[in-house]
C-alpha cells in the first residue's frame, strides 16, 4: 500500500521532472570540442544537478524564508505518507480497537469483583494534591485526545457530513483548544511523574502479576488468582511508565509544532508530527484501558480517585503488599480517624 | 497594515503595507495626508486622492500603452487604469521588443502608481527641519538663488545635472534650458555609463550607438559579451540572446566574475579587471597569425589596420597570459570560434566603459569587429547595451557637457545652427554666456564640468578650473549622487554649495547625504507614467509612451517645472518661442517637432509625433525577427524608426535598424561608415574604396554632402525652390529643409558620406588603443611597462593620473574591486528600493568575495565586514562568499544608499520618504580615476581591503 | 478536462525574478512584505553548472498538502489546480512540512500556532469566494483564470522560461524546443518531425 502511494506521489512530481529535463536533453549538441572548458563539462552533466536537487541541496534565492533555498524536500512527503498509511489507521485502531476489545473482554469475563465484598472501612490511598493532579491531567489529556482525534481524523469522519462553515469553526476551535490545553497537560504530567515515580519502580513480584494477567480473569486456570502487588500493581506501573515516556515525546514534539518562531527545519517538524501522533496512539490505547479498569472492570477502583480512600478489602485483594506494609509501619490511616 | 521585515540591518519607524489593492490604495493616500501634514497643508493633488471613490472590479478600464522606465531594452506594457487608478498591468505580447516578457523591475512597474515613498510636495530644509512649500514659492526661491549666483559668479556656477529618465522631449528641453541660461555645465548619467563608448565608437565609424538591435541578435551565430551581464542588466534581451543560442549560436562571456550570463555561455573567459585591450589584442594576435581576418573588408572599409597589426605583435600568448591571465589554448579557441562562426556580434557594457582608458577599450572592441568583417550585417555589429530607459535619447539630445543636441558639438557653427532651429538671434544666445576667458577657454564653446566630477567643480581651487567660480548651486534633476565615486568628496561638496536643488520623484541622496541644516530644496517631479512623450531604446528606436495616470500627490512633470523656472528667469519667451504652452505645461508634440527640425546629424528628423504614435498603436504589426512591418499602416518601416531616420517625416524614411549596412539601399535603412574626419589623413585616402551601399549612384567612397557637392554632382536642381533657399551654403547637417538629405538619398547616397572606419583616432591622446594599468592596480610589476598618463587638464578640471598610480596601494589594499548591477535594482536605486515588491528581494548591501580570500581573513558567508578604500573611506556591508569571484578580486552592487560609513541617513529624509531598503553605497569606497577623453569614472578596476567587522 | 501545470525551462531561466514580482504585482491585495508565492532557486550558484529554476506551488496531481491538511481546506479544481480556503485554514503548518516545493507560506510566526492563514500560489485562480469579489481579491489575489488568462508569472517571464497552462500544451511547447535545440540548423519554428511550423 505504501509503495502504491509512493508511486502515486512520484507521479505528482511529474511536473518537476519535466521541468528539469531542460537540463537533460541537449547533451549531445555541445560535446564536440575536446578541449571544452570546465564550464561546458559541468553544464552538460545534468545528472549531478538532478541529484543535488533531489537530495535537497540548498541553492541561492533572494527569498529569505525558512528553507526557501531548497528546491525539493522529499522527506516531507514521505512523512506525510507514513502519517496517512500508518498513523491514521493506528489511531483509529487504538480508539475503536482497544475499546472494542475491552468491551468484548468485559462481556465475556465480567468485572473483577471483591471476593469478600466491601468492608466499609476506607483507607487513605491518595492525598488531596494527588487527586487534583490526577484530574487536571485527566481532563487535559481527554481534551487533547478528543481534539487531537478531530485534527487527525475529523476530516474523514465528520467533515463530509456537516457544512463547511461549521466544520471550519469546529476544527479551528479544536486547534485552539489543543494548542492551549497542551501546556496544562505538560505541567500536570511533569508534576505527576516527579511525584509518583517513587511508587512506580518495578519489583520482581511484578513479573508474576503478568503471568496471571493481574488476576482479572474470571475463568480457566487464572480464576481466583491474586498476585502480589505493592502500592501500584504491575499493570499500573506499566501505564505510568508509558505515560512518562510517551508523555515526554508527545510534549516535546507538541512544543516543536506550536513554536513556528523556532524556525525548525521541515524535516524536524515532520518528524515531530509523526512522533506526536505515534505517541498519541499509545497514550490513547493506555488511557482507554485505564478508564475501563477504573470504572467497570475493577470493583471499588474508581472510589480511590474520587475520595482518595479505598475499601480495606479492595486494598487487601489488589495491593496486598502495600496493605501489609502500611499496616506494619503504622502509616495506615482510616477515613474517619 | 501588516509589514514585517526579515532583516534588522535597517530599522524602520513605519511599516506600511506593501501590495495595495484598490481600496487600500485610497485609504493609504488619505492616511498619508493625515500622518504627514496638517490639513491646511494639503495640496490639491492629495485632496483629490482622498476624495476618490473605491474602484470596483467592473469599473470601466482604460488600457494604456506605455514603455517600462527601467532599462534601455524598451519593453512595452499595457497599463490598466480604472477611475484614474493604475489597477492592472497586462503583458504586451504583441510588442516587438519583449513579446510580453519582463524582468523583476518591469513586472513590478505598476507600483509606480502607488508611490508611497515618493516626495509628496515641494520642501525646503530650514534649521534642520523639512518645511513644505507651495510650488510658486519654491520656484521663486530656487530661481532667485540661481539669479543671485549668476550675478555674483556667472552662469557657470549653476550646474544642471540632468537625467536619463527624461523623455526625449524633456531631455531636449533641459539641454535647451541650460543653453538659454548660458552654460555648458549640463550633464547626466551617460557620463558614467557609456560616454567612453559614444566617444570611442563614434570616432571609429561615425555614430556611437548600438549598431544593430536586440532582436537582430537572434540572427547572430557567435556572441561575445565583454563587461556585459544582460541576465541582470538587460534580462529581456536574453529572450533574443537565448533564442540565438538555441539556433546554434555560440556564447562567449568575458568577465572577471562568473556571471549569470556566463552560466549560459559556451565559453567563459576570466580576465583580470582592466585588461580588455590586451585581451582583444591577444585575440587579434591569433586572428592575424592564422589569417582569419576579413581582408577584403579591411582593405575596402578600414583605415589604419597596419598600426594595429604592429601593436598586436606586442601581445603574443605569453604576454597575454601574464597580463590578462588567460591561457594560450583558451585564447586560440575563442579566436577560432569568432573567426569561424559568423556573423558574430560583440556586446559590451559598463565592464568595458568604466575605466580611465574606457574610450580605448571601446575602440578595441570595434577593431575586433572590423578585423572580422562583422560590421553592417544582420547578426553582427557591436550591440552596445545602454543602461537607463532613455539614456540613448538623453545622450542624443546632448544632455552632455561637450555638445549641443545631435552631437553638433559646441563650436560657433553648432550654436548658429541651433539658434537657427530655435528661431533665435545667435548674438542673444551668446550674450547669455560668461564672456570671460578662463585658462584659455571660452565658456560658450568649451566643454563644461562632467557629471562624474561635479564635486570637483565645487571643491577644486577656483583658480585651477576653467570657469569664473566654483559651482555654487546644482540642480540634481533625476540623478542619484551615490552613483558618483569618492563618496566623501561628494558629501563635502554637498555641504559646501550654497544651494542644493533636487528635482526628482524621490528625495535622492543629494537631498539627504549632506550635513546641512539649510539651503536644500526638494521639488517633486512626476514619473514618466504621469506624463507622455517619446523614449529612445538602446537600439535607437523611438517609442511613444502614453500617460498612464495624472501626477501623484503634488508632483509636476519635468517640462512644466522647466517652464516655471524659465519664466522666473525671464527667458520663457525665447526658450518656448515656437512651443505651445497649456497652463504652465509646454506641449510635448511641439517639442518633438522642434527637435525634428534640428537633429539632422543623427536623423532624429523623420520621427514626427504622428509617425511615432502610429507605430505605438500598431505594435503587433512588426515582426519580432526583423523588427519590420510586413504590412499594415507602417508597411516596410522598422519599429520605432531607429535613427538615422533621414529627412523630414514626409520623406517616410523607414529608420535604420542596422547601421553601415551596405547590403541595402539608404532609403530602406542601408548605409556605410561615415565620412566624419575629412577625406584624407597624412596624405592617405580615408574614403571607402570599392564599397558603397546598395543602389548608390556614386560607386565608391565620397565625402559628406554639402550644397557645393550637390552642385558639383549636378544634383542641385533636384531641390525645390524653397529647399534651395535653406540649403544654400549649408550642408546635410545644417540644411533645415532637409533637401540635401532628400536628394542624396534619392541618388542612393547617404548624406554623411562614405568613408572607411578608422582604427587610428588621431585626435585622441592614444591614437590607437594602448593598454594602461588602472590607477589603482594590483599588478605593480606591470606599471613600468603599461603606465598611465601624466596628470593633465581635461576639459575644465585638472585631472590626476600618474601621481596616483605612482603610489603602491596594492600592499595594503590587495583586492581588485569592481561594481555592477543587480537585476532587482537600478541606478542609484532610489526608485527600486522604494518599491516594496523589488526592495523585498534585495534587502542588504553586500560584497562578493572569493572563498580563498574569505578564508584568509577568517570571514564566513553572511558575516559583517568592513570594506576599506585606499582613499580612506570604510563601509560596513555583508560578505557574500561565492565561487563566482576569483581569488584576489571582489565585487559590489552600486544600487544601495542611505547609510554612509556606518551612519544611517534615514533621519535626514522627509518623513515617509525613506526607501524601504537602505545600505552603504559602493561608490563611497570607489576611487579616483577618469577617462582621459570623456571623464568616465573608473569603477571597474579599483582596489580595496576587506576585514571582519 | 484540462490539467494546469507550470514548467520551468532551466536552459532559459536567468534568475531575473520577473516571475516573483509579477506575482507580487498581480496578487498585491492578498500579499504582504515577507510572503512570496514564487521564488527562483539557483543551484550551483556562481559555479560552472549554475542553473536557476523558478518554483511555486506545482499543483500536484496527488497533492501532499491536500492530503496532510487537518482542516481539509484544500480542494482541487476541475482544471487540476490545488486551491485552498483561508477561512478553514487553521495555520498549523503541516502543508508546509509536507510540500516538496516549500510552496505554502505563513504570514506570522508567533507561539501556539498563530502562523496566520496559509498563503500559496493559486495559479492566479483566486479561491473559493465568488469570482472577482472583494473577498476573493483580499484573501487570494487575482483570478486571471476566470478572466480567461494564464498566471501572471508565466505571462511576464522575460525569456519565456516559465510556462503555464494545460499540461499537454505546455509539454508540447517544451518538446518542440528540445527538438530545435538538438537540431540548431533547422529553420526556427519549423519542426522536422511533424513537418509543421509554430
Amino acid at each position: 500500500m505504501l509503495n502504491k502511494k509512493l508511486n502515486k506521489s512520484l507521479r505528482s512530481l511529474f511536473a518537476l521532472l519535466v521541468l528539469l529535463m531542460g537540463v537533460g536533453f541537449s547533451t549531445t549538441a555541445l560535446a564536440a570540442d575536446e578541449q571544452s572548458s570546465k564550464q561546458q563539462a559541468v553544464t552538460e552533466n545534468p545528472a549531478d544537478l538532478w541529484r543535488a536537487v533531489k537530495a535537497g541541496e540548498p541553492g541561492f534565492t533572494t527569498y529569505n524564508s525558512l528553507e526557501s533555498d531548497v528546491l525539493i524536500n522529499v522527506v516531507g512527503n514521505d512523512g506525510r505518507l507514513v502519517r496517512d498509511t500508518y498513523v491514521k489507521p493506528a489511531i483509529a485502531l487504538s480508539v475503536v480497537g482497544v475499546f472494542g476489545a475491552f468491551l468484548l473482554f468485559y462481556l465475556v469475563n465480567g468485572p473483577s469483583k471483591l471476593e469478600k465484598g466491601f468492608s466499609g472501612r476506607m483507607l487513605e490511598r491518595w492525598d488531596k494534591s494527588d487527586i487534583w493532579l490526577h484530574w487536571v491531567m485527566a481532563v487535559a489529556c481527554l481534551i487533547l485526545m478528543v481534539t487531537g482525534i478531530f485534527l487527525l481524523l475529523g476530516r474523514h469522519f465528520l467533515a463530509p457530513y456537516i457544512g463547511e462553515g461549521t466544520w471550519g469553526a469546529i476544527i479551528i476551535t479544536c486547534k485552539f483548544i489543543h494548542d492551549w490545553v497542551g501546556p496544562v497537560f505538560i505541567v500536570s504530567w511533569l508534576l505527576s511523574v516527579i511525584k509518583w515515580m517513587p511508587l512506580q519502580t518495578f519489583k520482581l513480584y511484578d513479573l508474576k502479576w503478568f503471568l496471571v494477567v493481574g488476576g482479572y480473569i474470571n475463568f480457566g486456570p487464572f480464576k481466583g488468582k491474586h498476585p502480589d502487588s505493592g502500592f501500584a500493581n504491575a499493570g499500573e506501573k506499566m501505564w505510568f511508565w508509558a505515560l512518562a515516556i510517551f508523555g515526554l515525546f508527545v510534549s516535546v514534539s507538541g512544543l516543536m509544532l506550536v513554536f513556528p518562531n523556532l524556525d525548525l527545519p521541515r524535516v524536524a517538524s515532520m518528524a515531530a508530527l509523526l512522533i506526536h501522533a505515534g505517541s498519541a496512539v499509545i497514550l490513547i490505547a493506555f488511557t482507554i484501558v485505564h478508564i475501563w479498569m477504573a470504572t467497570v472492570l475493577s470493583e471499588g477502583g474508581m472510589e480511590c480517585m474520587v475520595s482518595g480512600y479505598c475499601d480495606e478489602n479492595w486494598a487487601k485483594q489488589h495491593h496486598n503488599l502495600w496493605y501489609d506494609e502500611i499496616k506494619a509501619n503504622g502509616t495506615l490511616k482510616y477515613q474517619d480517624d | 497594515m501588516r509589514l514585517t521585515r526579515k532583516t534588522d540591518t535597517v530599522e524602520k519607524v513605519e511599516k506600511p503595507g506593501l501590495g495595495l489593492n484598490r481600496r487600500q490604495f485610497l485609504k493609504s493616500a488619505s492616511l498619508a495626508t493625515g500622518g504627514i501634514a496638517a490639513a491646511s497643508m494639503l495640496g490639491s493633488g492629495m485632496m483629490r486622492k482622498a476624495e476618490a471613490k473605491d474602484v470596483p472590479y467592473d469599473a470601466p478600464t482604460d488600457v494604456i500603452r506605455t514603455i517600462c522606465s527601467h532599462c534601455s531594452v524598451g519593453c512595452g506594457i499595457y497599463a490598466e487604469v480604472q477611475n484614474g487608478v493604475w489597477t492592472g498591468q497586462e503583458p504586451a505580447f504583441d510588442h516587438p521588443f519583449n513579446s510580453g516578457g519582463h524582468c523583476a523591475k518591469g513586472a513590478a512597474l505598476r507600483e509606480h502608481g502607488h508611490g508611497e515613498r515618493r516626495l509628496k510636495y515641494p520642501m525646503k530644509l530650514v534649521g534642520g527641519k523639512w518645511k513644505k512649500l507651495s510650488w510658486d514659492q519654491a520656484i521663486e526661491e530656487v530661481g532667485q538663488k540661481a539669479l543671485d549666483i549668476r550675478s555674483e559668479s556667472g552662469p557657470d556656477s549653476v550646474y544642471f545635472m540632468g537625467s536619463a529618465k527624461f523623455s526625449n522631449e524633456q531631455a531636449y528641453l533641459y539641454r535647451k534650458l541650460a543653453a538659454m541660461w548660458g552654460t555648458n555645465n549640463v550633464d547626466h548619467s551617460a557620463r558614467i555609463c557609456h560616454s567612453t563608448t559614444v566617444a570611442g565608437v563614434a570616432n571609429t565609424w561615425g555614430y556611437g550607438a548600438q549598431t544593430n538591435s536586440f532582436n537582430d541578435i537572434r540572427k547572430s551565430k557567435c556572441m561575445l559579451f565583454i563587461g556585459s551581464n544582460p541576465c541582470e542588466a538587460h534580462p529581456v534581451a536574453m529572450q533574443h540572446i537565448l533564442t540565438g543560442k538555441e539556433r546554434g549560436a555560440k556564447i562567449i562571456v568575458v568577465d572577471p566574475r562568473f556571471t549569470r550570463t556566463a552560466a549560459k555561455s559556451d565559453e567563459y573567459v576570466h580576465i583580470r579587471p582592466g585588461t580588455d585591450i590586451p585581451f582583444i589584442y591577444g585575440l587579434l594576435w591569433h586572428i592575424f597569425e592564422n589569417g582569419w581576418e576579413d581582408e577584403s573588408f579591411i582593405s575596402q572599409r578600414v583605415y589604419g589596420m597596419e598600426r594595429i597589426r604592429e601593436e598586436v605583435k606586442k601581445y603574443p600568448p605569453e604576454e597575454v597570459e601574464h597580463v590578462v591571465g588567460v591561457t594560450k589554448p583558451q585564447m586560440h579557441r575563442v579566436a577560432k570560434m569568432l573567426a569561424e562562426t559568423k556573423p558574430g556580434t560583440v556586446v559590451w557594457c559598463m565592464g568595458g566603459t568604466q575605466h580611465h582608458i574606457g574610450n580605448a577599450n571601446t575602440r578595441a572592441y570595434c577593431i575586433l569587429q572590423l578585423a572580422l568583417g562583422n560590421m553592417g550585417v544582420e547578426g553582427g555589429g557591436t550591440n552596445i547595451f545602454r543602461g537607463h530607459d532613455n539614456v540613448q535619447g538623453a545622450t542624443d539630445f546632448g544632455l552632455l557637457f561637450d555638445t549641443l543636441p545631435g552631437y553638433y558639438g559646441l563650436k560657433t557653427g553648432s550654436w548658429k545652427h541651433w539658434a537657427n532651429v530655435w528661431d533665435l538671434d545667435y548674438e542673444w544666445v551668446k550674450s547669455r554666456f560668461d564672456q570671460g576667458d578662463y585658462l584659455g577657454q571660452d565658456p560658450m564653446t568649451s566643454t563644461g564640468i562632467p557629471c562624474s566630477r561635479w564635486h570637483d567643480g565645487v571643491l577644486e581651487d577656483k583658480s585651477k578650473i576653467a570657469q569664473k567660480d566654483n559651482i555654487r548651486l546644482a540642480f540634481f534633476w533625476g540623478q542619484s549622487v551615490n552613483t558618483e565615486t569618492r563618496g566623501r568628496e561628494v558629501r563635502e561638496a554637498l555641504d559646501k554649495m550654497d544651494t542644493i536643488v533636487v528635482v526628482d520623484p524621490f528625495p535622492t541622496m543629494a537631498g539627504v547625504m549632506h550635513n546641512r541644516t539649510d539651503g536644500v530644496y526638494l521639488l517633486p517631479a512626476a514619473t514618466q507614467f504621469e506624463t507622455y512623450g517619446s523614449v529612445s531604446a538602446s537600439n535607437r528606436s523611438l517609442q511613444w509612451r502614453d500617460q498612464v495616470i495624472t501626477p501623484l500627490f503634488e508632483s509636476k512633470p519635468d517640462h512644466e517645472i522647466m517652464y516655471r523656472l524659465a519664466k522666473k528667469w525671464g527667458i520663457e519667451q525665447q526658450t518656448f518661442k515656437n512651443i505651445e504652452i497649456k497652463g504652465n505645461e509646454p506641449l510635448i508634440e511641439d517639442l518633438t517637432r522642434e527637435f525634428n527640425r534640428g537633429m539632422w546629424t543623427i536623423g532624429y528628423t523623420g520621427q514626427s509625433p504622428e509617425r511615432l504614435k502610429m507605430h505605438q498603436q500598431n505594435w503587433g504589426t512588426f515582426d519580432v525577427e526583423s523588427l519590420e512591418a510586413p504590412g499594415g499602416p507602417a508597411r516596410g518601416e522598422t519599429y520605432g524608426l531607429p535613427w538615422p531616420c533621414w529627412g523630414t517625416p514626409e520623406n517616410k524614411h523607414p529608420g535604420t535598424q542596422i547601421l553601415y549596412r551596405t547590403g541595402r539601399e539608404v532609403k530602406y535603412g542601408g548605409g556605410n561608415f561615415r565620412a566624419r574626419y575629412g577625406v584624407e589623413h597624412n596624405g592617405t585616402n580615408i574614403l571607402a574604396e570599392g564599397s558603397f551601399s546598395k543602389g548608390s549612384e556614386i560607386k565608391d567612397g565620397y565625402p559628406e554632402f554639402t550644397a557645393d557637392m550637390l552642385k558639383q554632382l549636378g544634383w542641385w536642381d533636384d531641390l525645390t525652390a524653397e529647399e534651395k533657399v535653406h540649403a544654400e551654403g549649408k550642408n546635410w547637417k545644417t540644411d533645415i529643409s532637409g533637401g540635401i538629405q532628400r536628394v542624396a538619398i534619392e541618388h542612393g547616397c547617404i548624406p554623411y558620406g562614405n568613408a572607411k572606419a578608422r582604427v587610428v583616432v588621431w585626435n585622441f591622446p592614444d591614437d590607437i588603443p594602448l593598454h594602461r594599468e588602472p590607477l589603482y592596480t594590483p599588478r605593480r610589476d606591470l606599471v613600468a611597462k603599461y603606465p598611465t598618463y601624466d596628470d593633465r587638464m581635461v576639459a575644465r578640471l585638472p585631472t590626476l593620473y600618474k601621481s596616483i598610480q605612482e603610489k603602491d596601494f596594492a600592499k595594503d589594499f590587495p583586492l581588485a574591486l569592481t561594481s555592477g548591477r543587480l537585476v532587482e535594482h537600478e541606478g542609484g536605486g532610489e526608485e527600486t528600493r522604494s518599491n516594496p515588491w523589488l526592495a523585498e528581494l534585495q534587502q542588504e548591501m553586500f560584497i562578493e568575495m572569493s572563498p580563498a580570500d574569505a578564508a584568509d581573513r577568517g570571514i564566513r558567508d553572511g558575516d559583517a565586514v568592513f570594506v576599506h578604500s585606499p582613499e580612506g573611506a570604510k563601509i560596513r556591508v555583508k560578505a557574500m562568499v561565492t565561487p563566482r569571484i576569483t581569488e584576489g578580486e571582489s565585487f559590489m552592487p552600486y544600487h544601495f544608499a542611505g547609510v554612509f560609513e556606518s551612519e544611517s541617513l534615514e533621519k535626514n529624509y522627509p518623513q515617509g520618504t525613506a526607501p524601504y531598503v537602505l545600505g552603504e553605497s559602493a561608490n563611497t569606497v570607489l576611487t579616483y580615476g577618469y577617462d582621459v577623453v570623456t571623464q568616465m569614472q573608473e569603477t571597474k578596476s579599483s582596489l580595496c581591503q576587506i576585514s571582519k567587522a | 478536462m484540462a490539467v494546469m501545470k507550470f514548467l520551468c525551462d532551466t536552459k532559459r531561466c536567468i534568475e531575473c525574478n520577473g516571475c516573483v514580482t509579477a506575482c507580487k504585482n498581480e496578487n498585491a491585495s492578498a500579499l504582504e512584505w515577507g510572503i512570496q508565492r514564487r521564488r527562483v532557486v539557483t543551484i550551483n550558484d556562481g559555479e560552472p553548472g549554475e542553473a536557476s529554476i523558478s518554483v511555486a506551488c506545482m499543483h500536484c496531481t496527488d497533492a501532499p498538502c491536500m492530503a496532510v491538511c487537518p482542516a481539509d481546506c484544500f480542494y482541487q479544481t476541475d482544471d487540476g489546480l490545488i486551491l485552498h480556503n483561508k477561512d478553514t485554514c487553521i495555520g498549523c503548518g503541516y502543508c508546509f512540512y509536507a510540500c516538496p516545493f516549500g510552496a505554502p507560506q505563513f504570514p506570522k510566526k508567533t507561539a501556539f500556532g498563530s502562523r496566520g492563514k496559509m498563503d500559496k500560489c493559486t495559479f492566479c485562480a483566486g479561491g473559493p469566494e465568488e469570482d472577482f469579489s472583494e473577498a476573493e481579491r483580499l484573501k487570494y489575489g487575482a483570478n486571471r483564470i476566470a478572466e480567461g488568462k494564464l498566471p501572471m508569472c508565466a505571462e511576464l517571464c522575460a525569456t519565456k522560461a516559465l510556462l503555464a497552462g494545460d499540461a499537454g500544451v505546455v509539454s508540447d511547447i517544451y518538446r518542440e524546443r528540445m527538438v530545435l535545440r538538438n537540431n540548431p540548423d533547422t529553420i526556427w519554428g519549423y519542426i522536422p518531425t511533424v513537418g509543421s511550423s509554430n
